[in-house]
């Protein structure tokens, strides 16, 4: 109305209802298809955790230490952090200094995450 | 005044000083002609500047709200200054940062309005004065809470320069809560905020409560935080934009009836920003998160965080409900929010009766003050509502803040919190028993302490509006409330207790008395707030 040339009614989104119906859809009947057509075969050697291999032994819920984690959620950090660089170098020209300087800065606050990180030892396995 | 004898002292003084010193006398003429022309030469570089780059200089940090950024850098700078060895300074650096920013903040109040990015749909905040006076109560109420945290600085598993950063990069998220222009700003803000928030209520690792509590209020406001944005997503689909401009544009001109998709909006939206506030039917994630938590975080979140929910309440519901835009919206939603009140300060105030536990029935309380609060918010009288807002704020705040200080000092690590181990306070530590006192009187609303005025305020707002039956409900549960309040009076001076001497840290003191003389001040000249700010 003020800033939009259209005005989109509920009913403009009915497609998106109908992908998500199709989406949902088609993982219910690939599910119930998969266990209806597939074979059935039980034994005690088919319901093994492993077929052949080392004999499993103990509980799988182990804790598992909290390094494994930060190493995960610092790679999904940064790895954002570089998609953040495409948009950047696509409209490189058009934004220019501006655009040069506003991205020093973020990644200047990325560098001081990072120094903090090797700071704290986080990266440091013992 | 006599007329000034221009003939004979005069002369006389000339010769007394051409007789004796010449030279130093044309040294002073030289000298105030020098000055003259550098004065001249000064005005005209700032007349100057007006159009050049010094301007641009100082815009840019006018414009860009400065307080956020130097709340966000000196978080960053306190990161870094945990890695010295010596503890107190972190302390010590963050009450400094956060008082320049109190003052940066004050400066930007008595200014004029500041928007940040206006070419961008009339743009994304705005330092006006409501939001500047609620940033005002929100950093002080910071640093009252700061100086509770001596603690920490001896606990070697503590990390007391994180929590002052999250706690600092949290009263970003409160800042903009208060001065958004734009619901995307809303959303971001309350985010910040939450999230910090979330993070510290688990800053206790080996503490089984304050695990609970971090995975509850994290759970619990998430599905807030959805039901926020879902209401997001349905005004913008009404109204076509995010800016508060375009909502009151639309609001004025079209009426409720014709526009379900965005009362629906509004409504959602509102139920997740009372969430954050913890008003009585999204209020169930309180009292355990509050007590799971670190009393200082608790503190915290019972004192900044609703502050600034109902800031942005306040801020929110005016676009839907001033009486010359929102003609027809008000009568549409003030009675749904009129029922949230009376379910607040009902189940605020009659469930504190009931608790053993000092800090859950400081939970409980705060519930019955979100109640008040909000009471206030539905009068929406554009001058006494907003003055009674602020006002009881600030009172609650500091209140607040002195009740977890003594809470904190009786507790100490071993998370003492029942009643009973305020039996005998009176005799052991009569400096703490009275604070404590102070404190539970204001949040009584016993007269000649700041929440006598806060909650008359509120009434006299809600009286102007006309809502009687409100007030009734209100006086009757501040009735209740005394009951509970008085409980721990009772036993600090009238029952016996162990007599164990109770350590009070020097921050604690500072705290103390500082809240509570604020507390005093304003029970007996509550001007001295409203003439000041608003």
């Amino acid at each position: 109305m003020l800033f939009l040339t259209k005005i989109y009614q509920p009913s403009d989104y009915l497609p998106i209802l109908i992908q998500f119906g199709l989406a949902v859809g088609f993982i219910v009947i690939t599910m119930i298809a998969t266990h209806a057509l597939g074979p059935k075969r039980h034994s005690k050697v088919k319901d093994e955790t492993w077929e052949c291999g080392i004999e499993p032994v103990g509980d799988a819920r182990t804790p598992i230490s909290v390094k494994y984690f930060l190493i995960a959620i610092l790679f999904v950090l940064f790895d954002v952090e570089v998609i953040f660089l495409y948009p950047w170098a696509v409209n490189f020209k058009h934004l220019g200094w501006f655009g040069f300087f506003e991205m020093i800065t973020y990644l200047a606050f990325m560098l001081i995450g990072f120094y903090y990180i090797v700071k704290r030892n986080v990266l440091k396995w013992e | 005044m006599p007329p000034p004898t221009k003939n004979c002292p005069v002369a006389v003084k000339n010769n007394h000083v051409q007789n004796i010193k010449p030279a130093s006398f044309l040294d002073l003429r030289v000298l105030f002609f020098i000055l003259q022309k550098a004065i001249i030469i000064l005005s005209k570089l700032l007349a100057f500047s007006k159009k050049s780059y010094l301007c641009k200089l100082r815009n840019i940090f006018h414009q860009k709200m400065l307080s956020l950024i130097l709340l966000s850098v000196f978080g960053i700078t306190n990161l870094f200054l945990g890695f010295l060895r010596q503890r107190n300074i972190v302390l010590f650096a963050s009450m400094a940062f956060t008082f320049i920013t109190l003052v940066v903040s004050w400066l930007d109040m008595n200014g004029t309005l500041i928007t940040f990015d206006a070419s961008l749909n009339g743009g994304m905040m705005a330092n006006d004065k409501l939001s500047t006076s609620f940033a005002f109560v929100m950093l002080l109420t910071a640093l009252l809470i700061f100086p509770l945290s001596t603690h920490y600085l001896k606990d070697k598993e503590a990390q007391p320069a994180e929590y002052y950063a999250i706690l600092m990069f949290s009263l970003v998220g409160a800042l903009m809560m208060v001065s958004y222009k734009n619901l995307i700003m809303l959303f971001v803000g309350v985010e910040i905020l939450s999230i910090s928030m979330y993070v510290l209520t688990g800053s206790d690792k080996h503490n089984v409560k304050s695990n609970e509590a971090a995975l509850k209020y994290f759970l619990m406001g998430s599905f807030a935080t959805g039901i926020l944005l879902f209401g997001m997503a349905l005004l913008y689909g009404a109204v076509g934009a995010f800016t508060t401009e375009a909502i009151q544009t639309y609001v004025s001109a079209n009426k409720v009836v014709d526009s379900p998709m965005a009362f629906l909006g509004f409504s959602m939206m509102l139920i997740g920003i009372l969430f954050k506030i913890s008003a009585a039917p999204f209020h169930f994630w309180t009292p355990d998160v509050y007590e799971g938590a670190p009393s200082l975080f608790t503190a915290f979140m019972s004192t900044i965080v609703k502050t600034a929910g109902i800031g942005a309440t306040l801020k929110f519901v005016t676009l839907f409900g001033f009486i010359p835009l929102g003609a027809s919206w008000y009568p549409a939603w003030y009675k749904g929010v009129a029922i949230v009140v009376i379910l607040t300060l009902a189940i605020g105030n009659i469930t504190a009766v009931y608790q053993s536990s000092f800090k859950r029935m400081l939970a409980y309380s705060g519930i019955s003050h979100a109640g008040y609060l909000l009471m206030a918010v539905l009068a929406l009288s554009p001058v006494s509502s907003v003055k009674a807002i602020l006002f009881y704020t600030l009172a609650y705040s500091v209140a607040t803040v002195a009740a977890f200080g003594g809470l904190m000092a009786v507790a100490g690590n071993k998370r003492k919190e029942e009643y009973a181990y305020f039996n005998g306070l009176g005799k052991t530590n009569p400096f703490l028993a009275l604070s404590i006192t102070i404190s539970m009187l204001s949040l009584a609303g016993i007269p000649l302490t700041a929440g006598f005025f806060g909650k008359l305020f509120v009434f006299l707002s809600v009286f102007e509006r006309g809502l009687y039956f409100l007030v009734v409900v209100a006086v009757l549960m501040a009735a209740v409330g005394v009951y509970y309040y008085f409980r721990v009076i009772i036993a600090m001076y009238m029952r016996e207790g162990n007599n164990e001497p109770v350590q009070v840290s020097s921050g604690t003191i500072a705290t103390l008395l500082i809240a509570n003389i604020l507390t005093i001040a304003l029970g007996i000249a509550p001007d001295l707030w409203l003439n000041w700010f608003m």
